[in-house]
């Protein structure tokens, strides 16, 4: 199979089973673009992400179409973006519809009560591993106090974008 | 979050195409890293839209379909006011204009991505991202603190995909049926 139509049915899978929200499958993506298929380095990928969280628009959708491009140029950018909402989004418009007319029902109640814990543990778990790919114990540090900032505060999480952006370019990290 | 959900709803305002475009432009272009935190404010707050009891429920219900949480959200709060034209509005608003200004400016700093210095500044910014994914795990875990059977849930979704690297897949579906299993409902039903 091609590159570009390896990873865009791979992104396209990975959107559709990407419970939680996108980040909860970015390990699996990475592993694939990565370790198996050799597309990227392990510094692209983190570079992908660092620079969606530094520009405006929907962040993964972005970082899928970033991945695209250095694989396979602008059609492929705009593709592995197609796949990755317009599924999710059939899906999320089919289901609502359902969902607002059982709100009150026990089974609704029980069911986000049962699968909320486990979307949880896949988003911390994405958070992990992309503090991973950074370089030793001062970035641990960074993200450790970004963690604590966001919590203990209602700081604008620009601010913290901001920060660590300054820490890098003093060549802190 | 859960104890939100029995607040009175507020009366359903008129909320057009082009306002609906608009606010999930807004949404977007202003969503660095944590975009649900702009979604409330604007939809809520700003222009008063929805309740957060209701919003609590469109996201908590967004939070377990697949893909991207907040472009999910988008769509079911544009079909709630006006069926599918408006998912469709919310949607070309929250994607067109965002994605195109993201992938320019995103494209030209990959470009530049060997630079020393912006190699740092990257660098930095994934360490401070990575925490406000970490944190916004937390805060959605601070509803379910008092139910020990979720925080295992919890626990084991995160040594399973972050410490053992088992597929996404595997984790998902050994986990989520024992979850439903186990949790009660809040309260009773009376039927």
């Amino acid at each position: 199979m091609k590159p570009s139509v390896s990873l865009v049915t791979q992104i396209a899978l990975l959107a559709i089973i990407s419970f939680g929200g996108v980040p909860g499958v970015l390990p699996d993506l990475r592993e694939f673009v990565v370790n198996a298929n050799g597309w990227l380095t392990d510094r692209d990928f983190a570079n992908c992400f660092a620079i969606v969280q530094a520009v405006p628009g929907p962040n993964m959708i972005l970082m899928m179409s970033f991945i695209g491009w250095q694989v396979g140029g602008f059609p492929v950018a705009v593709a592995s973006a197609l796949v990755t909402f317009v599924p999710p989004c059939a899906l999320a418009y089919t289901a609502f519809g359902f969902w607002d007319r059982f709100r009150d029902a026990a089974w609704q109640q029980r069911v986000r009560r049962g699968l909320a814990p486990v979307t949880i543990g896949l988003i911390v778990a994405g958070g992990y591993v992309m503090a991973r790919t950074g370089s030793g114990w001062v970035s641990l540090a960074v993200t450790a106090a970004a963690v604590a900032l966001m919590l203990a505060t209602r700081i604008n999480p620009l601010l913290l974008v901001a920060a660590g952006g300054a820490l890098g370019a003093a060549g802190a990290l | 979050m859960s104890s939100a959900l029995n607040e009175t709803d507020v009366a359903r305002p008129l909320v057009t195409l082009g306002a609906l475009f608009a606010a999930f432009l807004k949404v977007s272009m202003y969503g660095f890293g944590g975009p649900i935190v702009w979604a409330r404010r604007i939809i809520v707050e700003e222009r008063g839209w929805l309740g957060d009891a209701e919003f609590a429920d469109i996201l908590s219900f967004c939070q377990f379909l697949p893909g991207p949480n907040v472009v999910s959200v988008t769509v079911c709060i544009g079909a709630k006011f006006r069926g599918p034209a408006g998912a469709l509005a919310a949607l070309a608003g929250f994607i067109l204009i965002p994605w195109t200004v993201g992938f320019v400016l995103g494209g030209l700093l990959l470009s530049y991505a060997q630079a020393p210095l912006l190699q740092g500044i990257l660098r930095g910014i994934a360490a401070v991202a990575a925490g406000l994914i970490i944190a916004t795990g937390i805060r959605l875990l601070l509803p379910h603190r008092s139910r020990p059977v979720a925080l295992v849930f919890t626990a084991l979704a995160f040594i399973g995909l972050a410490i053992l690297r088992l597929h996404l897949l595997i984790v998902v579906l050994a986990l989520v049926p024992v979850s439903i299993a186990l949790a009660r409902p809040p309260h009773v039903p009376a039927r």
